[in-house]
């Protein structure tokens, strides 16, 4: 599901989605969809094939691998701008809206992204998801203004973090990753150590048997960031 | 390649196939210390291993080629992880952290970093066989290289294996066993005496063994003599068969067969003519003074009567003709009879019947001591007050021997050693114990003071260096030390052996059984070694108690025991009828 687009950048791994307001799409996002912790995926413009080409390809039916950005909303800004000008009003909400409706989209759910990786992905002919390549990390490539922000379903969420290494003849076997925990602590952000947290508790529950691997990770954070950082 | 004359071209390709094991980083805590960082892939650098660096080396002339390197060996003292895993990652027992550190996206594969420090030895000049410090540790940078196998052969020992005049005992403990032989200096170990100090159990007779084998081969043909208290030396008979022990003649007669002469306990005697009045003081107890006096003077008399051997009647005679003597020199007439009585009893009880003092017989000199012969003299059948008179009447006759040959006062007879010997002295506390003098404490001091003039080699054995006089200890300039757990025992060592380094003695308790810290003048620089096994069987082991009772209850003992105690057994018939 498509919850909004994205509007501008604080850093390369760092973005801002506006969440689509009412009648800008057919099913407007739930506060469920852009919950914090909540992993995205953002297509990002590998090739220099054009989007004619890919319309052409969508037309013949040809299932070319998509690439994504994959990141996780770890803060929600609700922005309106009509806050602040308490003065009376001469025209009521009703008639505002009839008369100046870019005034009502000035109001806006504003969420922020990290880019968490990359994954490379497509559609088989039989309509099953096939994962091609998964990173975890600082992306190369930035995204496009404009870009669709889609909310991932458990099964995608499981293949971002569950993949074998491709460069590691000796562990041909998948296994999971976290690889993005690193350059997640080294964001200066009081809500990243929190996001961390979540993120664990949603690994939980997609890896039942990985518990006590997670919990590792998990009793270390929750350490530093409950305790330490009260006591 | 040591030797920064000696490098010659043809060489120099050979030191290119060195890989650096590491980069050197700084000072160590000391300043003759230094620090490298290592991955260590090969799990090579141990504690204890052999690494150096280069020094380009001033004295040598640089006509042409690239100037000669001086190799800088040190030891690797400790080994410092600097990648430790986060104490939080090592909270599950079953997952490993590796796995932890992989979930967060760190290759596992990446190798760990150590910190080594290492002690600077010096390099190796083979004109004098030291070691010299450069006072110059390597720039941080500079590459460090691992000791090979054939490098640390060269510089360790002063000898090669199976020279004349070597002793190999083992090999280097850090590389493969028989990679780098220790080789001892059979030469110091003789003129400058050595301690093999250890705790029970450690191995001690297991090397003196090892030491008496390379000292009976065919490249030393040495004159051993081994004092065994408790009898543990005699499966060195084995030597007599053993081909390492024989060497063919050219036709000359040259042939050698190592000789092993085990003697019985009874034929360890002691003639009571060699005896001092030290040695009468310490077997005939709680004289008085008066008793002490006359036998002193009856002692002389006896001596000076230039009867080449006397008994206890002599002595007795004497005793009686000198105390008559007194009597008409003070002109009292007093009544000594009761002294006299009681020393003449004390003598009797003490010499007549006695297993070990003999008024003729004794252990010959010549017989006991000859190149190429091992003797055992095993005492474990002689009282403990009588094993320290055997010993010091012995090396008293010994050094007597040594010296007038030495000085040319002797050409032959009983007196006559030309050649010099080696004395392996087991259980040397009870000869010569710290804080007390025994009868044998003076000689033995003596001879390990004067014995390398002599050329009477001693090597002491205890496993309690604590009760071994630090005197005697000190005089031991080749030590091997093996595992000793004992606090004070460590201490005792270490104040009484300088040559070793307080790192190397640290490892005192974590050594096993067969390791051995080999220091002193017969190796270039103290070594941790292996113990080589054996040619000839162990005699020294514990018994196995269990096993014993076993068979104690097996089929054929029992069999046999009822043999033996049936009431009317064949033997038993037989004797009756005879």
């Amino acid at each position: 599901m498509t919850i909004g687009s994205i509007v501008k950048s604080d850093s390369h791994i760092t973005y801002v989605c506006r969440v689509y307001g009412p009648r800008e799409v057919e099913t407007q996002p739930g506060p469920g969809d852009y919950a914090f912790g909540r992993f995205v995926r953002v297509s990002v413009r590998s090739s220099a094939a054009n989007d004619d080409q890919a319309k052409l390809n969508l037309f013949n039916n040809h299932h070319e691998p998509t690439t994504y950005a994959v990141g996780v909303i770890y803060d929600t800004i609700l922005s309106n701008p009509a806050y602040g000008s308490l003065g009376p009003r001469l025209s009521n909400e009703t008639q505002v809206e009839l008369f100046s409706p870019d005034y009502i989209a000035e109001k806006a759910i504003l969420v922020y992204l990290m880019i968490l990786g990359m994954m490379e992905q497509r559609v088989t002919s039989e309509g099953a998801l096939e994962i091609l390549s998964t990173m975890h990390g600082i992306p190369l490539l930035s995204l496009e203004l404009g870009s669709d922000v889609e909310t991932m379903s458990d099964e995608e969420v499981r293949a971002f973090h569950f993949f074998r290494d491709p460069g590691r003849a000796d562990r041909p076997e998948p296994y999971l990753h976290m690889g993005y925990v690193p350059h997640i602590i080294a964001q200066r952000n009081s809500l990243l150590p929190m996001v961390t947290l979540r993120i664990i508790d949603q690994l939980e529950r997609l890896f039942p048997q990985h518990l006590s691997l997670l919990s590792i990770v998990k009793r270390n954070f929750a350490w530093r960031l409950k305790v330490e950082t009260t006591g | 390649m040591i030797d920064p004359s000696a490098i010659t071209p043809a060489l120099l390709p050979a030191r290119a196939v060195h890989k650096p094991v590491g980069i050197a980083k700084g000072p160590g805590e000391s300043i003759h210390e230094y620090t490298f960082v290592s991955r260590d892939d090969a799990h090579e650098l141990k504690n204890g291993e052999y690494v150096y660096y280069e020094l380009p080396d001033p004295s040598a002339t640089e006509n042409g080629r690239s100037p000669a390197l001086r190799l800088v060996l040190g030891r690797v003292l400790k080994r410092v992880p600097l990648q430790l895993y986060p104490d939080t990652f090592l909270g599950e027992p079953e997952i490993p952290p590796s796995q932890v550190a992989e979930l967060v996206g760190y290759d596992a594969r990446a190798n760990e970093l150590f910190e080594l420090h290492v002690g600077i030895m010096g390099y190796y000049e083979p004109a004098t066989g030291s070691f010299i410090n450069p006072w110059i540790p390597p720039q941080s940078g500079k590459q460090i290289f691992l000791a090979d196998d054939d490098m640390l052969s060269r510089v360790l020992s002063g000898k090669r294996a199976g020279q004349p005049g070597s002793a190999t005992i083992g090999s280097l403990l850090t590389r493969e066993p028989e990679a780098v032989p220790v080789v001892l200096s059979v030469k110091d170990l003789v003129s400058t005496h050595l301690a093999i100090i250890a705790s029970t159990g450690a191995g001690k007779s297991y090397l003196a063994s090892v030491i008496v084998e390379e000292l009976m081969q065919p490249h030393n043909k040495a004159c051993v003599l081994i004092i065994d208290p408790h009898g543990e030396y005699s499966t060195l008979d084995e030597m007599a068969n053993a081909p390492q022990f024989t060497q063919e003649g050219d036709g000359r007669g040259s042939s050698y067969q190592a000789q092993v002469k085990v003697y019985k306990p009874h034929e360890i005697k002691v003639r009571i003519s060699t005896l001092e009045m030290g040695d009468m003081r310490h077997l005939l107890t709680e004289m008085t003074e008066k008793q002490q006096y006359l036998l002193n003077r009856a002692l002389r008399k006896v001596k000076d009567s230039k009867k080449p051997m006397w008994g206890a009647d002599d002595l007795k005679a004497a005793i009686r003709s000198v105390s008559k003597q007194k009597d008409n020199e003070d002109g009292d007439g007093g009544d000594d009879a009761s002294t006299i009585r009681g020393l003449e009893w004390r003598i009797e009880q003490r010499f007549e019947d006695s297993f070990t003092f003999d008024a003729t017989q004794h252990l010959d000199l010549p017989e006991i001591f000859k190149p190429g012969q091992c003797t055992v003299l095993p005492l474990n059948e002689i009282d403990e007050r009588d094993q320290q008179v055997v010993v010091a009447t012995l090396l008293r006759r010994l050094y007597k021997a040594r010296m007038d040959t030495e000085r040319g006062k002797v050409t032959a007879g009983e007196y006559y050693l030309p050649y010099p010997v080696f004395v392996l002295l087991e259980e040397a506390h009870h000869f010569a114990p710290g804080g007390t003098d025994v009868v044998s404490t003076s000689i033995l001091k003596q001879v390990l003071a004067e014995g390398r003039k002599f050329g009477i080699g001693v090597s002491l054995i205890s496993q309690r260096p604590g009760k071994l006089n630090a005197d005697v200890l000190s005089q031991c300039q080749t030590q091997c030390i093996m595992r000793i757990v004992n606090e004070i025992d460590q201490k005792s060592v270490a104040a009484a052996i300088e040559g070793v380094g307080r790192d190397l003695l640290s490892n005192l308790p974590a050594l096993s059984k067969g390791q051995v810290i080999v220091a002193g003048a017969a190796v270039n620089t103290p070594v941790l070694c292996r113990v080589r096994s054996r040619i000839t069987r162990h005699g020294g082991e514990s018994k196995d108690a269990p096993e014993m009772w076993q068979q104690y209850f097996s089929a054929e003992s029992q069999d046999s025991r009822r043999r033996i105690d049936a009431p009317l057994n064949g033997n038993r018939e037989f004797r009756l009828l005879k």
